[in-house]
Parts: structure tokens; C-alpha cells; sequence
């Protein structure tokens, strides 16, 4: 088994890479300290493993997402390292490079998206390159899936057939590299550390490197840490970077060739000139946003919802019925089957229309480059509360789900701003609680359903910009954000990239249905038909009717009548797609329009939409529950984010229900 | 026109100049301000071939002017 890891800047499309090279893949495993899931994929046809590596600029990690890649090379060895380039983006790509070039592991660079350098009129002279960086250099174009098969025969070798490097050395100044020198001659002396290692773990440890620099104190390597301060004081560390830099440059000039033929298309500058507008770059991130809920809930998605709803709860329903009546089956088998199970799970399984389109959507966003731009409209704003534009893009993807949205947050450097965006997130609406708004509009709102939808969307992001602003006051952050975005080319999004995005995102939601919310079906259906008396017929006397009974006066002040609502934001913890289904099942309906007639019937318009607020910012899920606790790497800022929230949000359905009900 | 050449990296937070070197930025790179957004908002810089956005106030630094 030969193991390849994959490893580049950010923005090199070494996802894009990755999934042309591999066909099936998993997430796995947590790496040392930190839970971080890796990419492991299988090579078609080959013992070839890749591993995909979180993107980063350098070894030197400044966020928690780039501290992976450091902890991999300081536990493992893999065979062979694919370093995936920016092709025209060379120079500073080549510096993450020559750091991978030095640990001595044989090294592939690839210079991907060379069609991007050809537009320049450059072109470079790979063997200059390859003798002058010491490895194999190969140019692919994996959206177009150029290169592709030359690269995979690189890769899909033998153990014993892959040519070990020799590491890079570069003619640092004179006294770094005695310090080098001095320090991996001891360490492999004194530590038994591998001679190569050793160099590499030298230069890291003097280039300042954090995570090296925690993991020499963690073996307590001497002659490293004896000299710490003398490194420090003489900046050996600027002078690293300019002798590489130097190295860079010199490199590059003597490989760079020119292209008789230039065709040099501006269609990024194009599009920019529109998109990061300085006035109107924030009216067009509404109204992509606009137009994003507009396909999700009016255009594609909502219609196709409710063919899948009539086949559903129609001929799929009836023939369960029949078969299990014909088969004869227990009434208590079968109303767990048909009113429990079908009407529950397919309930939760109609809205998966409007969830894949709104995750397309987010896809197409991230696909295209347009991600960092909405960063970098967004960041004024932002900095009013104490946060940066990138944050923005953790509480986007958390409209999707919040425990990815959480997950986004690791790109974040500040410690503190990762923590205000991570307790924040929750408050994004996630596609889960979707259903409910459906229903819900649907019934009281049939004519303003987009509108409704949109304003508890903003809502949450409203909430989560004032609660930021607070925690940054109570925080007293004082640091400055670090904000520097890069803004890729454009690219047109490409139809199996999209595709493969949104199944990736989407998958999810289908696991669950199989999964929580499938238990937590049966669960309220137990709840809903067994009593203190054991099974009954009248679901008033079942346990889920006196549990939501006796909490009904703490649930009144916000308008809710009916215990049923209460049984089903009980559940609702479990996943939040779970209250929709605990409706079906509690209100004894098989269909959506029979459900929609009884809500209807039981709130009025401003009891409706205090129950949705409240749905809103509620009790977060437990994967987000348990997502929280693992980023912050304390249960107590979990068990914080459940209090809060249920305070927050039963204080503002309590105000727009006794106001509202007051102006009407 | 819009060129301004990079003077100096005191005075910035670790991180900052550090993702800024990495991103292959050095004193006498020269830079292109490409946009600036309103009420002091972000910048947006080009050097060699590839566009990055950072705060005004890092821009002022780097471009030689004193800490905010």
C-alpha cells in the first residue's frame, strides 16, 4: 500500500484534484489533539491511498485548520507527497515547496491549472525547474481532467519503485546554517532523531514554527530549546524567508519562458468590476442571496417538494395500508408503519428538493471563487462588531448545516473571533429547520411564503451580529482581526463539481432521515400511543399529551394553545428536521395538506410566527451541540450555547407575541 | 497611478506579516491598489498576478504610514 498526501496552498484545486484522481473516498479518523476528519481516498485500479490536506500557505500554521498539516509530517511518513500548485501563482506557492522539499520525503510538484499561466503568455521550462528544485515536475489542469493519466501513473507505483529526494538545500546566510547544522548533528547524536528529520525539524524549529516549536518542548529537545532566545534575537527567521524568497525568484526567472501567442481573457478583472463594487458590491450579495432562497423555495425547489409529497403520502402510503392489511398485520404494526414511519420519515424526505438546491447553490458560490469576494463586501460590516468578512462565510455555509458552518470557523485566525463565530453560528437558520417554516407558511402565509422564510433567515443573522458584538464587548477582544483575503480567478462552475458538492453536503441529511430522525419517529410515535394505562386509542391520554400539557403555561405566554407543538420542539432537539415529522405523527395526519388545514385551525398569524422565531434560535441540535464542544474543547461553552439560546429565544417570541397581539 | 511600493512591516500583528509573506510579500514588492471600499473598508492590492484583499489600516502600514 503506497500512501500519497496530498499537499498545496490554498485555491490550487486540490480538491478538484483529489476527486478526479480518487473514486471513492471517506472521511476518517481524528488526528492527534484536535478532531479534524481527513479526506482518504483510493486511486482506481491501484494500492495507491491519497490523503487530502487541509490547504495552507506555509508549515507555520496561524489557524487551527493549518496545524493539521504541520501534526501530519511530524507523525507520519508518507510515500510520497503530491505538492499541487497554482501555476500562475508560482512564486508564492513554490515557498510552501521548498519547506516540504527540506523534510527530504520524495516530493511530485504539480502546477495545476496551467491553462491559467498560458493565458498570461508564460509558460515555464519544467526541467529547469525540476533540477533546480530536485524533483519531478508535472502540469495538470484537473477541471478540464488534463494531465490526469500521466499524473496517476506517477503516483499509482510500488513502495520500492518511488526514487527517493534528497532534500532541498538552500544557501542560507552563514550563521542560520551553522545553527542548523549544529542542532540536527546533536539531536541525531544525543536524540536518535533520523538525520533528515532532524535538518527539517532544525530549520522549522528556527523559522519560528509554532507547532514544531510545541513539539520540541513536548520531547524536550535540548539543543533546540537552549537556544531559542539566540535564534529569536538574531531574526534567523527573516533571514530564512528572504534566502527562499531569493532562491524563488531566481528560480522562476531562469524556467520562464514566453508565449509567441497570448490570449489573455480579463474575464475575472470582468466580472470584479461589478461584483466587489465598492457601492453596489453589497446590494448584488443580497440579491445573489435573493435569488438563492428564490430557486430554493419558489422556483425549483418547493415544486418538486410537493410532487414527491402527493407520491408519497398517496400511492405509497394507501399501498403500505393495503398490503399490511391484506397481510394482516397487527393495527398497531401498521399505524407504526403508515402514520408513524411513512408519514414521519417521508415528511422529513419531501423537503430534500428544496435542501439539495440551496446546497447547489452554496456549491456554485464556493465553486465559482465568489465566496471571497462576499468576504470582502461583507468585512466593513463585520468589523462594526468586532468580527472580520471571513466570518461571514462560516455563518453562510452554516445555512446549510451548522456543525459544517462551525467547522468553517477553524479558517479564522483570531482564537477569539473563531469562539464568537462558533457560539453565533446556531443562530443561522440550517436547511433543517426548513420543513417547519414550509409548513407553517404554508398554512398561515400562503401568500407570502419566500418573504416569511427570507425574514427568519434574517432574523438569525440579525441575532447573531447583535450577540457578536456583544460577547466582543464582554470579550474584551482587543487584538486587531486578520483579514487578508486572496481572490481567485473565476471559475465557471462546472456541472459534476456542483454536483459532487452538493452530494457531499446533502448525503447527510439522507443519513439522517435513515437514522435520528427515523428513532426519533418512533420514539413520539411510542410517546404519542402509549400511556400511563399502556396502548391507547385517544392520543389525549398518551404520555406525549401530558408531558406537553404540563408544560403548556410556561409555552402559553408565547401563544401556543395546543400541546402537540410543545411535544414536537421536545423531539426537535434530537434534529431539528424531527419537529416536522413529530407533527405529522401527533396531529394523526398522513399528508401534508391534512397537516397544514390543522395548524391552520390551531395558531393564528402572530402565533405562528412567534413559534418559528422560537424554532429559530432554540435549543441548537445535538450534532451542533456536540460540534460546539469539541471545536471549543470545553462542554461548558455547549452547555452555555443551550442556555442562551433558549433564553434568547423564548424572551423574543414572547415579545412579538404579546406585542403583536396587542397592535391587532 | 495606483502603484505603491511596500516600505515596511513594523508595526503589524505576527500574523498578519506572516500570512503576508507568505503570500510572497516583501519590503520593495511593488503593489497595485486596485479598489478602495468606503468608510475605510478593506483594500483590494494586486501583486504579481493574483488579487488580495486586506484592511485600510494594514495598507496604510505597509505602504509607510504610522500605526493607526
Amino acid at each position: 500500500m503506497t500512501t500519497v498526501a496530498l499537499l498545496g496552498n490554498p485555491n490550487t484545486g486540490k480538491t478538484t484534484l483529489f476527486n478526479e484522481l480518487t473514486d471513492k473516498y471517506a472521511y476518517v479518523g481524528n488526528w492527534t489533539g484536535v478532531t479534524v476528519e481527513k479526506k482518504v481516498g483510493q486511486i482506481r485500479h491501484s494500492h495507491t491511498k491519497v490523503i487530502d490536506l487541509p490547504g495552507v500557505y506555509s508549515l507555520n500554521p496561524i489557524t487551527k485548520d493549518e496545524s493539521v498539516v504541520t501534526n501530519y509530517l511530524l507523525g507520519h511518513s508518507p510515500d510520497l507527497i503530491l505538492n499541487v500548485t497554482n501555476a500562475s501563482q508560482l512564486k508564492r506557492n513554490l515557498l510552501l515547496s521548498v519547506e516540504v522539499l527540506e523534510l527530504g520525503v520524495p516530493v511530485i510538484i504539480t502546477l495545476n491549472m496551467i491553462d491559467d499561466l498560458k493565458r498570461t503568455g508564460h509558460y515555464y521550462n519544467l526541467k529547469t525547474l525540476s533540477t533546480e528544485l530536485g524533483c519531478p515536475v508535472r502540469t495538470t489542469n484537473a477541471r478540464n481532467k488534463e494531465g490526469l493519466t500521466e499524473l496517476k501513473a506517477d503516483l499509482v507505483r510500488d513502495q520500492s519503485e518511488i526514487k527517493p529526494n534528497l532534500p532541498l538545500k538552500l544557501n542560507y546566510p552563514l550563521m542560520v546554517n551553522q545553527a542548523i547544522r549544529q542542532a540536527a548533528t546533536s539531536l541525531t547524536k544525543d536524540y536518535k532523531v533520523e538525520p533528515k528529520f532532524a535538518h527539517w525539524l532544525a530549520i522549522q524549529y528556527i523559522n519560528n514554527n509554532k507547532v514544531v516549536r510545541k513539539y520540541a518542548t513536548m520531547h524536550q529537545l535540548k539543543p533546540l530549546l537552549s537556544q531559542k532566545a539566540y535564534y529569536d534575537a538574531q531574526k534567523f527567521d527573516d533571514q530564512i524567508f528572504e534566502t527562499r524568497l531569493s532562491f524563488i525568484e531566481k528560480t522562476l526567472a531562469s524556467a520562464t519562458e514566453q508565449l509567441k501567442s497570448t490570449q489573455h481573457v480579463a474575464i475575472t478583472s470582468k466580472i470584479d468590476k461589478v461584483v466587489t463594487h465598492p457601492i453596489f458590491g453589497l446590494p448584488i450579495f443580497v440579491g445573489i442571496f435573493y435569488l438563492m432562497f428564490k430557486l430554493s423555495f419558489d422556483w425549483i425547489g418547493t415544486p418538486l417538494s410537493g410532487y414527491l409529497d402527493g407520491f408519497l403520502s398517496g400511492p405509497i402510503s394507501s399501498w403500505a395500508n393495503q398490503f399490511l392489511t391484506q397481510a394482516g398485520a397487527l393495527p398497531m404494526l401498521r399505524s407504526l408503519i403508515v402514520n408513524g414511519l411513512i408519514a414521519g420519515v417521508g415528511g422529513v424526505l419531501v423537503f430534500i428538493p428544496q435542501i439539495f438546491v440551496l446546497f447547489a447553490c452554496i456549491t456554485i458560490l464556493e465553486d465559482s471563487g465568489y465566496m471571497s469576494r462576499a468576504a470582502l463586501v461583507t468585512d466593513r460590516i463585520m468589523e462594526m462588531i468586532g468580527l472580520n468578512g471571513k466570518a461571514f462565510i462560516p455563518l453562510i455555509i452554516g445555512f446549510g448545516c451548522n456543525v459544517t458552518g462551525i467547522m468553517a470557523a477553524r479558517t479564522i485566525e483570531q482564537p477569539k473571533e473563531r469562539l464568537i463565530t462558533t457560539l453565533i453560528s446556531p443562530f443561522m437558520s440550517c436547511s433543517a429547520r426548513l420543513p417547519i417554516y414550509s409548513l407553517f407558511v404554508a398554512a398561515l402565509f400562503p401568500r407570502h411564503q419566500a418573504l416569511i422564510v427570507l425574514s427568519l433567515y434574517f432574523l438569525g443573522i440579525v441575532v447573531a451580529l447583535f450577540m457578536a458584538k456583544f460577547y466582543h464587548v464582554i470579550f474584551k477582544a482587543k487584538e486587531h482581526s486578520v483579514f487578508i483575503v486572496e481572490l481567485p480567478q473565476y471559475h465557471i462552475p462546472r456541472l459534476d463539481i456542483v454536483w459532487h458538492g452538493t452530494w457531499d453536503k446533502g448525503k447527510g441529511f439522507i443519513k439522517k432521515a435513515g437514522t435520528i430522525i427515523f428513532a426519533g419517529t418512533v420514539l413520539i410515535w411510542l410517546l404519542s400511543n402509549f400511556g400511563v394505562h399502556g396502548y391507547v386509542t385517544q392520543i389525549d391520554q398518551s404520555f406525549a399529551a401530558n408531558l406537553g400539557q404540563i408544560l403548556l403555561p410556561v409555552f402559553k405566554p408565547i401563544g401556543i394553545s395546543t400541546w402537540q407543538p410543545i411535544s414536537a420542539l421536545l423531539t426537535g432537539v434530537l434534529a431539528k428536521e424531527v419537529i416536522s415529522s413529530s407533527m405529522m405523527v401527533l396531529f394523526h395526519t398522513s399528508n401534508q395538506t391534512a397537516l397544514i388545514a390543522m395548524i391552520g385551525g390551531s395558531f393564528t398569524a402572530i402565533s405562528a410566527y412567534a413559534l418559528l422565531v422560537f424554532i429559530l434560535l432554540y435549543i441548537p441540535c445535538f450534532a451542533t451541540i456536540g460540534t460546539i464542544k469539541s471545536e471549543t474543547g470545553s462542554a461548558k461553552w455547549a452547555a452555555y450555547s443551550v442556555i442562551s439560546s433558549l433564553a434568547i429565544s423564548y424572551t423574543l417570541a414572547f415579545l412579538i407575541f404579546q406585542i403583536g397581539s396587542l397592535l391587532m | 497611478m495606483n502603484h505603491f511600493m511596500i516600505k515596511q512591516f513594523n508595526g503589524l500583528d505576527d500574523a498578519t506579516a506572516q500570512r503576508l509573506h507568505s503570500l510572497g510579500l516583501q519590503v520593495g514588492s511593488s503593489v497595485q491598489a486596485v479598489r478602495f471600499y468606503p468608510f475605510h473598508g478593506p483594500v483590494i492590492i494586486q501583486v504579481d498576478h493574483q488579487k488580495i484583499g486586506i484592511r485600510y489600516r494594514v495598507f496604510k502600514l505597509l505602504t509607510g504610514g504610522k500605526p493607526l
